[in-house]
């Protein structure tokens, strides 16, 4: 008998069916990948899942039983344990508080002993046996809060565990303790849903794979009877053709220069030089320090120190808005946080820093305004339609090409700089989001991005920058390089 | 340990309430030059007899802003918890006390119903609130000031314990502790913290928010209340006008206590390090001859101070000020010499 099943589910918002009538049954000692564009319904199975959502029709059952499952609390109870997709860590706690945080077995009085000895426990599990429990969770990395969080998971007792794409900000290192983790759950008897984005996740650590677009089930296979082609196909109902647009690579003169930047406490002295029209890539994991040199250029840290000069014009660093008027555009890591106006609608994202150009006499000009509005969302590919939906409605992918939208326009072409452009990005909407990031090389733009994600590092740049603590390993034009060296410098350069 | 490193240490947030406080005590304490108009025991009771009201009110206040909302309601919520005490506990004062602090825990209860429910902010709701409960008062009063027969309650209240101290303050120190080992030992303490510091994190955590929230407005409710009780009874009377703006100094103390407004940090011992600097400049500065219209002045430019401290990457920003000053020095000195 399964241990969870969900039986002919469907889940509609007014009158989109987000969910339409899915089916997955789950076994003890099955990992299983969800996979799908975004839009495509796995936030919403999830939501379902954990209680979050009442479904309309169907019904999920725990060991053949159907529940209602009202709360995510009530899930709780059922044996259900998630890793959401946000983070869900409080910062001014301590590690070992956030690890019980929200569990519904803690006693009133929790300073115990016997709770230390098992958030240790799952800690260690997870490689991290430096990790004081005692350090608050605002002194840890993105990467390492992300470990907690699967750690808190661990210590919840739970029957099913759903890691909703857990490694989307972790280096490999930690990814392989996460699957270590996870195998080790598997040997148990656990169930675990592990969705994701990278496929070459999937075939790593998933028994079985279901897919699903436009909210219906595509299908439920076995990893070992189908190749990488196959998943692709039944996610995007096509065959993905290129993923990455091909392009003649013609450098014009350099625009971007950068002399012996520091930003304490990672960044020591590094020069970069860009040209226009073309992509640097600055390849590395976190803490690489490739995120926060684009951050520094972009004006966003006090302490950054160094020379910086646009098309031979001087810079100045530490003021977003000496930046802009550089015309240095950046899209953050961050997108909820600092890519767009999650509370605004679509038009209102889009129109965000054309404001001034439809202003006359202090006051807007609606109609301008509107006109900018849907021809920029035709430039980035977002429905017409959905102008006036509040944005945090939107898929991932849609959000970062709302970001996008934002810097299409203005006379003349500046440097555009982007972390992580394609982070918790669904394969189609990333093609889109290449070929509009190339849509600004042609406009004589200067590129630079940071990116983690090799594939992504070779299949659109025309200059990789591999960077290792702080400091660039390599420098190499189009072709000079391979995915084996780029991991070898991004990991342990042979210099280090 | 370097001086640095001390003063750091000193400075830092969990920490500096008890600094501010014994900086505020050495440095009065300074101007009193053996004087012994500032330490005597006199002023001692005198600032604890102003801890036991404006304590607990800071305390309802700053758990509040633990979790990052703003409770306004408290300085409406002393003057109605004192009137419905003075009114019904005429014949049985235990009976007043204890309807005075039910109407405060209801009051906040009902305010944290609202919020949670309707998804709204807490500025708005407990305005409504102070306003509806100061408006309650003058109709219960009616816009008079009653006075409380029970010569016997009043003397009670304030009778020094041990020189020191008042049945009065001795509460309102008692309350302190069991908020204090509360936050620091039970679970409840650590959904506060983890509620104020990030509140959509600690529901995907699994945490029931709308709990706390409703949790912490009834317990500042409470304690108001119980602030509002004692100081009618202590007074033998009460009047809907006495303590409105009690408001200002409860949120000052708070701050000055070390807690944050943007939520998560701070603690019951630090709002009582807060108040006790308030009560003991306001106290203090009288008992050295300073004019009471000049004791504002002071406190403002304390917090002033503080919010300044609170800064975010105060330090970096420092660091950066003095590598582009010295920048600018070494390219002058550069035209000069060319």
């Amino acid at each position: 008998m399964p241990v969870l099943a969900i039986d002919g589910v469907t889940k509609r918002f007014g009158p989109n069916a987000v969910l339409k009538d899915v089916s997955l049954a789950l076994d003890a000692h099955e990992v299983r990948a969800v996979c799908g564009e975004n839009g495509a319904g796995k936030s919403t199975l999830v939501k379902v899942i954990t209680g979050l959502y009442a479904p309309d029709e169907g019904a999920v059952c725990v060991d053949g039983t159907p529940v209602v499952i009202t709360s995510p609390q009530h899930a709780q109870e059922l044996g259900i344990a998630l890793v959401a997709q946000e983070l869900s860590l409080a910062p001014a706690l301590s590690v070992l508080d956030n690890i019980w945080l929200g569990n519904r077995k803690v006693p009133l009085l929790h300073r115990r002993q016997e709770l230390r000895a098992r958030a240790r426990a799952a800690l260690d599990k997870l490689g991290l046996n430096d990790l004081a429990l005692d350090t608050p969770a605002s002194a840890l990395s993105i990467g390492r809060r992300q470990l907690v969080e699967i750690a808190r998971m661990l210590t919840r007792d739970a029957r099913v565990f759903i890691l909703d794409e857990p490694t989307a900000t972790l280096s490999d290192v930690e990814i392989e303790r996460i699957f270590a983790a996870l195998r080790a759950l598997k040997a148990e008897g656990k169930s675990v849903i592990y969705i994701t984005h990278r496929l070459g996740e999937v075939f790593e650590i998933c028994d079985s794979v279901s897919v699903l677009r436009n909210g219906d089930l595509v299908g439920t296979r076995r990893t070992n009877e189908i190749d990488r082609g196959t998943l692709m196909q039944m996610m995007l109902g096509r065959s993905l053709g290129e993923m990455y647009p091909a392009w003649e690579s013609s450098p014009g003169d350099p625009m971007l220069m950068v002399k012996d930047l520091h930003v304490p406490p990672l960044v020591r002295g590094f020069d970069l030089t860009a040209e226009r029209g073309t992509v640097t890539c600055l390849a590395g994991q976190v803490g690489s320090g490739a995120i926060t040199v684009l951050r520094a250029l972009a004006g966003l840290t006090p302490g950054a120190s160094g020379e910086a000069s646009i098309s031979g014009k001087p810079m100045r660093l530490r003021t977003v808005a000496r930046a802009q008027a550089a015309d240095v555009k950046f899209i953050s890591e961050d997108r909820a946080g600092e890519g767009i106006f999650l509370r605004l609608t679509v038009g209102q994202n889009l129109i965000a820093t054309k404001l001034k150009d439809h202003t006359a006499f202090g006051l807007l000009a609606r109609r301008g305004l509107r006109a900018t509005a849907a021809s920029l969302a035709a430039a980035v590919g977002v429905d017409r339609k959905r102008l006036h939906s509040p944005a945090d409605e939107l898929s991932g992918g849609n959000q970062q090409k709302l970001a996008f939208g934002r810097w299409i326009g203005g006379d003349r072409p500046g440097v555009l700089l982007m972390n992580e452009p394609t982070r918790g990005v669904d394969v189609g909407a990333r093609a889109e989001i290449y070929r509009l990031i190339r849509q600004f090389c042609d406009r004589g733009y200067c590129v630079v991005m940071a990116s983690s994600d090799i594939e992504e590092v070779l299949g659109m740049a025309d200059v990789v920058v591999s960077m290792y603590r702080g400091r660039q390993v390599a420098r190499y034009r189009r072709g000079e390089t391979d995915m084996q060296r780029i991991l070898a410098d991004i990991t342990h350069p042979a210099a280090a | 340990m370097t001086f640095g490193n001390a003063v750091q240490r000193l400075f830092a947030p969990s920490a500096r309430p008890f600094t501010i406080v014994v900086g505020t005590i050495i440095v009065l304490g300074l101007f009193d030059r053996g004087t012994g108009y500032f330490f005597s025991i006199g002023t001692v009771f005198s600032v604890m007899q102003l801890f036991a009201t404006l304590g607990l009110v800071a305390l309802g206040l700053g758990l509040s802003m633990l979790i990052r909302e703003f409770d306004l309601s408290v300085s409406g919520m002393v003057g109605l918890a004192g009137c419905i005490a003075v009114l019904t506990g005429a014949s049985n004062p235990w009976l007043g006390a204890a309807l005075g602090v039910a109407a405060g825990l209801l009051g906040g209860l009902i305010q944290g119903l609202i919020m949670t429910r309707l998804n709204l902010s807490s500025v708005g709701v407990t305005l409504g609130g102070l306003l509806t409960m100061q408006g309650l008062t003058y109709v219960l009063t009616d816009n008079q000031t009653i006075s409380y027969p029970k010569i016997a309650v009043p003397l009670g209240l304030n009778a020094p314990l041990a020189g020191l101290f008042s049945l009065r303050s001795v509460v309102a120190l008692a309350v302190f502790a069991i908020a204090a080992l509360a936050m620091r030992y039970t679970r409840l303490g650590r959904d506060v913290i983890a509620t104020g510091s990030d509140r959509r994190a600690s529901r995907i955590a699994g945490l029931n928010t709308d709990r706390v929230v409703i949790s912490v407005f009834a317990a500042s409710g409470g304690s108001s209340a119980l602030a509002g009780v004692l100081l009618s009874y202590s007074l033998g009377a009460a009047s809907p006008v006495a303590l409105s703006d009690v408001l200002a100094p409860a949120a000052a103390a708070a701050i000055v206590g070390g807690v944050s407004v943007i939520g998560g940090r701070g603690s019951p011992m630090g709002i009582a390090a807060g108040v006790l600097t308030l009560c003991i400049l306001s106290s203090g500065l009288s008992a050295i001859g300073v004019a009471p219209y000049v004791h504002d002045l002071v406190t403002g430019a304390i917090l002033l101070v503080i919010a300044i401290l609170d800064a975010p990457d105060l330090a970096q920003r420092i660091t950066t000020w003095q590598f582009d000053r010295a920048e600018r020095q070494r390219n002058a000195l550069k035209g000069a010499s060319s």
